[in-house]
């Protein structure tokens, strides 16, 4: 078997796992799909109790369907390594013939394809049972902004799925702390423009951010509030999509050795 | 006198246990960092709700009326704080106990007893929910222009409102706690679960009139509904709900405390059996996530 067949057998094993591993737990998708999406509701009713112009109602609506990308990078991509810790897995992938890159990529593909079922029911609630609204958009550029902004999400999980290598439950913890903050530095539920200056510099951080503001572009127009034009949203995503992916692939290397000298990547309970 | 020399032995052991498992908890809960990182983590959350909220009201603010609307929604979304991180909180207790440091049967089989390890836990997660709410309402004091006349805020009641709320809080987390204990592996769901439902029927950040009409019974029903609405009335001095509006002061009250004592005897009695019911299945130790 050449190099490549066996990375991409890799990439798909891990993708395959978690993707039948979910559909075997279905209470998860309450977690997973169903409980943002109520939260998006509320933040919704939020603006109809204040009077607010409907198109912050979609924007509110978008920005739930983001959060759910959001909590599975978070908990699906950051603190795997932390629970395949937990369960005493981990150094199988470090036995396993492949790269670790094919083995995130995988968890990334799998979590992706796996939300991407799941945000069908947030597009229910958001626009069949609360009737939210959007104007006529081109669904190619939908499109392409979407993958843009996944790809540019999923490889800073698989930075920080890097970083948490090295943690324990310190690892649990941040992702906890880290999941409202980001939230609202990326304005997932308001127009980031409303930050001024901070909008921008957490745009550059973190792409949730660039990834909702140019989404609800293409779906609202001048309905989104944008932070910036469109063309320059997509150019950002694009750069930060492969910044991420290359830094992944560093930290991972150095990381792991870091790791493997202190003795962390067997430590449980810690 | 024996009788009342035996009281007080009772009270100092209670006191001592729920010293000793606050403790313990204090420790579960920070010693995996620093205490500047701790600090900083325990008000990360609360801190960054507020302020995704107080972006929503940015972006809208030229919007009449929104002001005094908004800022009666920001203050039940302080005082939620402690729903989110006692009631539900107690329901993490057991999974962490349980699942990741799979010492639940330790404290079970302790003489300190499961119900006072709770309770004593509790007060840990207390102090940490009054930490919140405070920073909460400290953003929406400097922030929002979430203000109230100190000298027309109603103590009496906004005290007995408080107590009242904090008392059903800790109750309903003991029924949480007991049903964490019964579905080990659809705990993470349901407390989850638990807060958004709550976050979106008792009124939280918009009134409950916005709910479909079958919904708002259920909302009635429970009693931060009622909570939410005294501590708005009695601080800033109007309520946020059209139909709870109708209500004197004195029948919101009212209901405040029967909800509260009907949902907290409830809630007493459903740990009982739910704690009875999980040791009989031999749920205390079953780990399924790790």
């Amino acid at each position: 078997m050449s190099a490549l067949a066996l990375e991409l057998r890799a990439t798909w094993g891990r993708a395959y796992g978690r993707l039948v591993g979910a559909f075997r737990e279905p209470t998860w998708l309450i977690t997973d799909a169903i409980l943002p999406n109520l939260g998006m509701v509320a933040f919704v009713m939020l603006y109809r109790a204040l009077g607010a112009p409907r198109s912050f109602e979609a924007l509110a609506v978008v920005g739930g369907l983001l959060a759910t990308y959001w909590i599975n990078v978070l908990w699906g991509m950051g603190a795997q390594f932390y629970w395949e810790k937990q369960s005493g897995q981990l150094q199988l992938y470090f036995v396993a013939p492949c790269s670790r890159m094919a083995i995130l990529s995988g968890m990334a593909l799998g979590g992706f394809l796996l939300t991407t079922v799941r945000s069908a029911f947030g597009l229910f609630l958001g626009f069949v049972v609360v009737g939210a609204r959007v104007e006529p958009f081109s669904l190619p550029a939908l499109l392409g902004v979407f993958a843009l902004t996944m790809v540019a999400l999923y490889a800073l999980g698989m930075v920080m799925a890097s970083l948490f290598l090295l943690w324990g439950r310190e690892a649990y913890h941040l992702s906890n702390a880290l999941y409202q903050p980001v939230q609202f530095l990326s304005g997932l539920y308001f127009p980031l423009r409303t930050l001024g200056p901070l909008g921008i510099v957490a745009a550059g951080l973190v792409p949730l951010g660039l990834g909702v503001d140019a989404l609800r572009q293409v779906l609202l127009g001048a309905g989104a509030h944008a932070l910036l034009p469109l063309r320059a949203e997509v150019a950002l995503l694009a750069a930060l999509g492969a910044a991420f992916l290359w830094l992944a692939r560093v930290a991972l290397a150095h990381l792991e050795s870091l790791a493997k000298r202190e003795g962390r990547l067997t430590q449980r309970w810690q | 006198m024996p009788g009342r020399g035996r009281a007080e032995a009772s009270v100092r052991a209670l006191a001592a246990r729920l010293r000793a498992s606050a403790w313990l908890g204090l420790q579960i809960e920070s010693n995996w960092t620093d205490p500047f990182l701790f600090t900083a983590y325990v008000i990360a959350h609360p801190l960054a709700t507020a302020l995704i909220l107080v972006g929503m009201y940015w972006a809208v603010r030229g919007v009449p009326h929104g002001a005094d609307t908004f800022r009666g929604l920001y203050l039940a979304s302080a005082f939620h704080n402690y729903v989110v991180m006692v009631l539900v909180g107690m329901g993490w207790m057991i999974v962490e106990e349980r699942e990741e440091f799979e010492t639940l049967k330790y404290v079970y089989t302790s003489p300190i007893g499961m119900f006072n390890y709770l309770a004593g836990r509790s007060l840990v997660k207390l102090a940490l929910a009054t930490l919140s709410t405070g920073l909460t309402l400290a953003v929406g004091w400097f922030v929002v222009g979430l203000r109230w006349d100190w000298a027309a805020v109603h103590w009496l009641p906004l005290l007995a409102a408080l107590g009242l709320g904090v008392f059903a809080t800790v109750s309903l987390g003991f029924f949480v706690a007991g049903f964490a204990m019964l579905m080990p592996r659809a705990a993470f769901t349901l407390n989850d679960g638990i807060a958004v439902a709550l976050y979106l029927l008792c009124g939280v950040i918009f009134p409950v009139d916005l709910l479909p009409r079958a919904l708002q019974w259920v909302a009635l029903g429970l009693p931060f509904t009622w909570w939410y609405e005294a501590l708005r009335r009695f601080l800033l001095g109007h309520g946020s709900s059209a139909r709870l509006g109708a209500w004197s002061d004195g029948a919101l009250m009212l209901w405040l405390l029967a909800t509260t004592l009907l949902f907290s005897v409830a809630a007493h009695l459903a740990y009982l059996g739910l704690e009875r019911r999980a040791r009989q299945l031999g749920r205390l130790d079953q780990t399924t996530l790790f």
